[in-house]
């Protein structure tokens, strides 16, 4: 040993008295660079817990956990992101894939605890001294996205290639398109809480990823018996809380789920969802109406062995989906696709037959061992003011039930539609077709007490609906029809200021100052369908509960309070497809239950 | 900076790029021309300086991409001098002999990726990773996730829900 070795130790000693190199205060000294990946913040009220933090995380730092006070709804899980710090590599990715932007990082990054399980929390929720910090990392602005924001749009037929046909409308995709549409989810399965059927939405995505368009199929129907259709019309609830929605269009969930159809050939349908050998279980069951809630009754009966025999009223099976829905939004051709792969399943069909008609429903009770009855809204209804009594004032669903058996409908040169839902899109746009085939032009004014905004119609249609020339004109509320000398001269109406009162009751307050006329020949009214269940007579009207609007109460099974009857579709639900594809379903489950345990 | 990459052209058979930032050059070479090239820079060119020597695993190529990154303090310039070599069995000469540190970076290399530098003082020491007994980490074909999940216990007390599966719990368990 030198003596260097020795003396060396106390050598700091002569610094004692200097100025300390060491920061006093290094969090203030020296806070994180404006950048900076320091410890996470979320925005708990934006964050929807879809869970892709979660996901894209290569260290597995992050869980998805209940918090209190945060409820699970359609469009938000309910859950919110925890970091384990032990694990955080601080890169960031989380923040960069988040779909509603409600993710950061703050540049704090200093933060000292004795207790190991501090470093694991919910940012956002615990609380942190960071938690306003507004320097750190964000995702930076720009062409900088980990999935395209915008959606593939499916090809359309321009106004001019389509407005006085019937003829499809929007063509489906082409591989190439539906494989990049679909390579924009990011499987969250948030869609499926809000999907009435619940489908395996992220499943069926990811199966045209891989390009298993047989799979596809099989996931469709696991939920879905008319993926065709709804493929097509489907109202997609799922795509308004898709969750890259938030910062970019959703995604097409309705048109992915046709290409699954399209692609797929109808003569392979039994191979690929293996239905081609079903052991009968010697019961039967009967289904009154062949609409979508009859359809998938019967499909996912069928498959448990049922022998099924669905009651048609009228010609053809569809209900509103034929008779309702115009040919350029559903060709017949695709309907049929999916009722005749129902029917090949064994399902028979008495066309032209009305329960409480041609056959009681005492009569189907005393033959079949339960019986569905999902016959849906099909009376349409007034808005009874002065001159509906005309005879060139009609019923929407009317119209379009004559336009689909082909039968000659009174077209005028100046019409006027009543009502801002789907249907009178359905309506004017028929119509509109029909004028200018007829008279080479269009001359059609819609208008609905609801404003531009509120109108219930999907956008889509309302923008297509002008772009064929109709004009849609909202916000006015129905006074009279104008009639002189038997002749109908047009609609008057006031401003429409509002349509519910304070506790939510609908009393529309018009503003009379401002009234309005629009000239016609012809009125449509197109504000609402009733139902006809006046096929539920005698002994079992007596037993039903109905709740004081009039609808029948049914329980979780869609079991009436008459055991043997269960009811569903848009006499209990909706209105739409996809409610009636979905009580359907569960009504089968439900009888299947039934008829096993009595 | 292009009159030297000519030069080289002519004697090493080089490909140059375009440069990435004024001061910042990459050009590739042949393997076998690549001690010779990097010896004439050295010696040269003024490159005096070895920055760094690292590795990339084109896995789908069946390569191993490795990167001489050779400073000039003259000109205060950075080439990368890129060579590719077989993944199987591969090995490379080594330049500690130009470089004393060069030895690191092909212990580093050995244990990382497993390319041989037969020759390079204390190459077959472990580096960073005492007690390995698996493929070389850096490899592609190496599964982290597997080997974690293997090797380590996770955390007590961590729990996760996936959204839709908590959703179908919390809206609708009976449907």
């Amino acid at each position: 040993m030198i003596l260097k070795d020795i003396l060396s130790p106390f050598s700091g000693w002569r610094k004692v008295f200097n100025e300390p190199v060491a920061l006093k205060d290094p969090v203030n000294d020296r806070p994180g660079a404006p950048r900076y990946r320091g410890f996470h913040k979320n925005d708990i009220s934006a964050c929807i817990g879809c869970g892709t933090c979660e996901t894209i995380c290569e260290n597995a730092a992050i869980d998805l956990v209940p918090v209190e006070g945060i409820k699970t709804k359609d469009g938000d899980s309910g859950l919110r992101p925890r970091v384990d710090y032990g694990r955080c590599c601080w890169c960031a990715l989380c923040v960069d894939v988040c779909t509603t932007g409600s993710l950061s990082l703050s540049n704090a990054y200093i933060w000292v605890s004795e207790d190991s399980d501090d470093y694991r929390f919910t940012p956002g929720v615990d609380e942190k001294p960071w938690q306003n910090e507004p320097l750190g990392w964000k995702k930076p602005e720009g062409d900088y996205e980990f999935y395209p924001l915008n959606r593939v749009a499916p090809p359309h037929l321009h106004p001019e290639e389509r407005h006085d046909s019937f003829v499809e409308m929007v063509k489906g995709f082409s591989k190439e398109q539906a494989m990049s549409e679909a390579d924009r989810c990011v499987e969250c399965g948030i869609c499926t809480a809000t999907c009435p059927a619940h489908m395996g939405i992220p499943q069926y995505i990811k199966a045209i990823r891989n390009d298993d368009l047989e799979e596809g199929l099989r996931v469709l129907y696991d939920t879905n018996p008319l993926p065709e259709i709804c493929g097509r019309i489907c109202t997609h609830k799922c795509e308004t809380v898709c969750s890259i929605g938030h910062r970019g269009e959703p995604l097409s969930i309705r048109w992915l789920k046709r290409y699954i159809a399209d692609q797929n050939p109808s003569e392979k349908y039994k191979e690929i969802l293996n239905t081609g050998n079903i052991e009968p279980n010697g019961k039967n069951v009967a289904v009154v109406g062949a609409g979508p809630a009859g359809l998938s009754a019967a499909h996912y009966l069928a498959l448990m062995g049922y022998s099924v025999t669905i009651f048609e009223a009228l010609p053809e099976a569809g209900g509103m989906m034929r008779y309702g829905i115009p040919e350029y939004r559903l060709p017949y051709d695709q309907l049929d696709k999916d009722i005749n792969y129902i029917l090949s399943l064994g399902v028979a069909i008495r066309y032209n037959t009305r329960v409480g008609t041609d056959i009681s429903l005492e009569q189907l009770h005393s033959q079949y061992d339960a019986v569905f009855a999902g016959t849906g809204l099909h009376q349409g209804r007034s808005t009874r003011i002065e001159g509906t009594n005309h005879p060139h004032v009609y019923q929407s669903i009317e119209l379009l039930r004559k336009i689909t058996l082909g039968e000659e409908i009174h077209v005028a040169e100046k019409i006027v539609v009543i009502g801002g839902g789907n249907v009178a899109m359905d309506i004017t746009r028929s119509l509109a077709r029909l004028q200018r085939q007829k008279y080479g032009k269009v001359q059609i004014i819609t208008t609905s007490l609801e404003t531009e905004e509120k109108m219930p119609a999907d956008r889509e249609e309302v923008v297509e609906a002008r772009e064929e020339g109709a004009t849609v004109n909202p916000g006015w509320a129905p006074q009279k029809i104008e009639i002189v000398d038997g002749a109908l001269k047009g609609l008057h109406v006031v401003q429409c200021m509002s349509l519910f009162d304070s506790t939510g009751k609908f009393n529309p307050q018009c503003n009379m100052d401002v009234a309005n006329f629009f000239e016609a020949d012809m009125v449509v009214e197109s504000i609402g369908q009733g139902m006809d269940i006046s096929y539920l007579e005698g002994n079992v009207k007596d037993q039903l509960t109905f709740d004081p609007r009039g609808r029948i109460v049914v329980n979780a099974q869609f079991q009436s309070s008459v055991p043997w009857l269960f009811v569903g579709g848009d006499i209990i639900q909706g209105p739409d497809v996809i409610h009636g594809i979905a009580n359907g379903h569960t009504a089968a489950k439900g009888i299947d239950q039934y008829l096993t345990s009595i | 900076m292009n009159q030297l990459f000519k030069r080289l052209e002519d004697s090493f058979g080089l490909t140059a790029e375009s440069p990435r930032k004024p001061d910042q050059y990459f050009c590739t070479v042949d393997a076998n021309k690549l001690v010779a090239c990097i010896t004439h820079l050295r010696d040269n060119e003024g490159f005096t300086i070895l920055t760094l020597l690292t590795a990339v695993d084109w896995i789908e190529d069946g390569k191993f991409q490795l990167t001489y990154l050779l400073n000039n303090p003259a000109t205060k310039t950075d080439l990368g001098v890129r060579i590719f070599i077989e993944r199987d069995n591969t090995s490379m000469q080594s330049i500690h002999h130009l470089w004393g540190h060069a030895a690191t970076f092909q212990r580093e290399l050995k244990e990382m990726f497993g390319i041989d530098f037969p020759g390079s003082p204390r190459v077959d020491e472990p580096f960073l990773l005492e007690g390995w007994d698996d493929i070389p980490p850096m490899r592609r074909e190496f599964d982290t996730k597997k080997y974690a999940e293997e090797t380590y216990f996770p955390r007590p007390g961590r729990e996760t829900n996936d959204p839709a599966q908590y959703m179908k719990q919390k809206l609708y368990p009976d449907e």
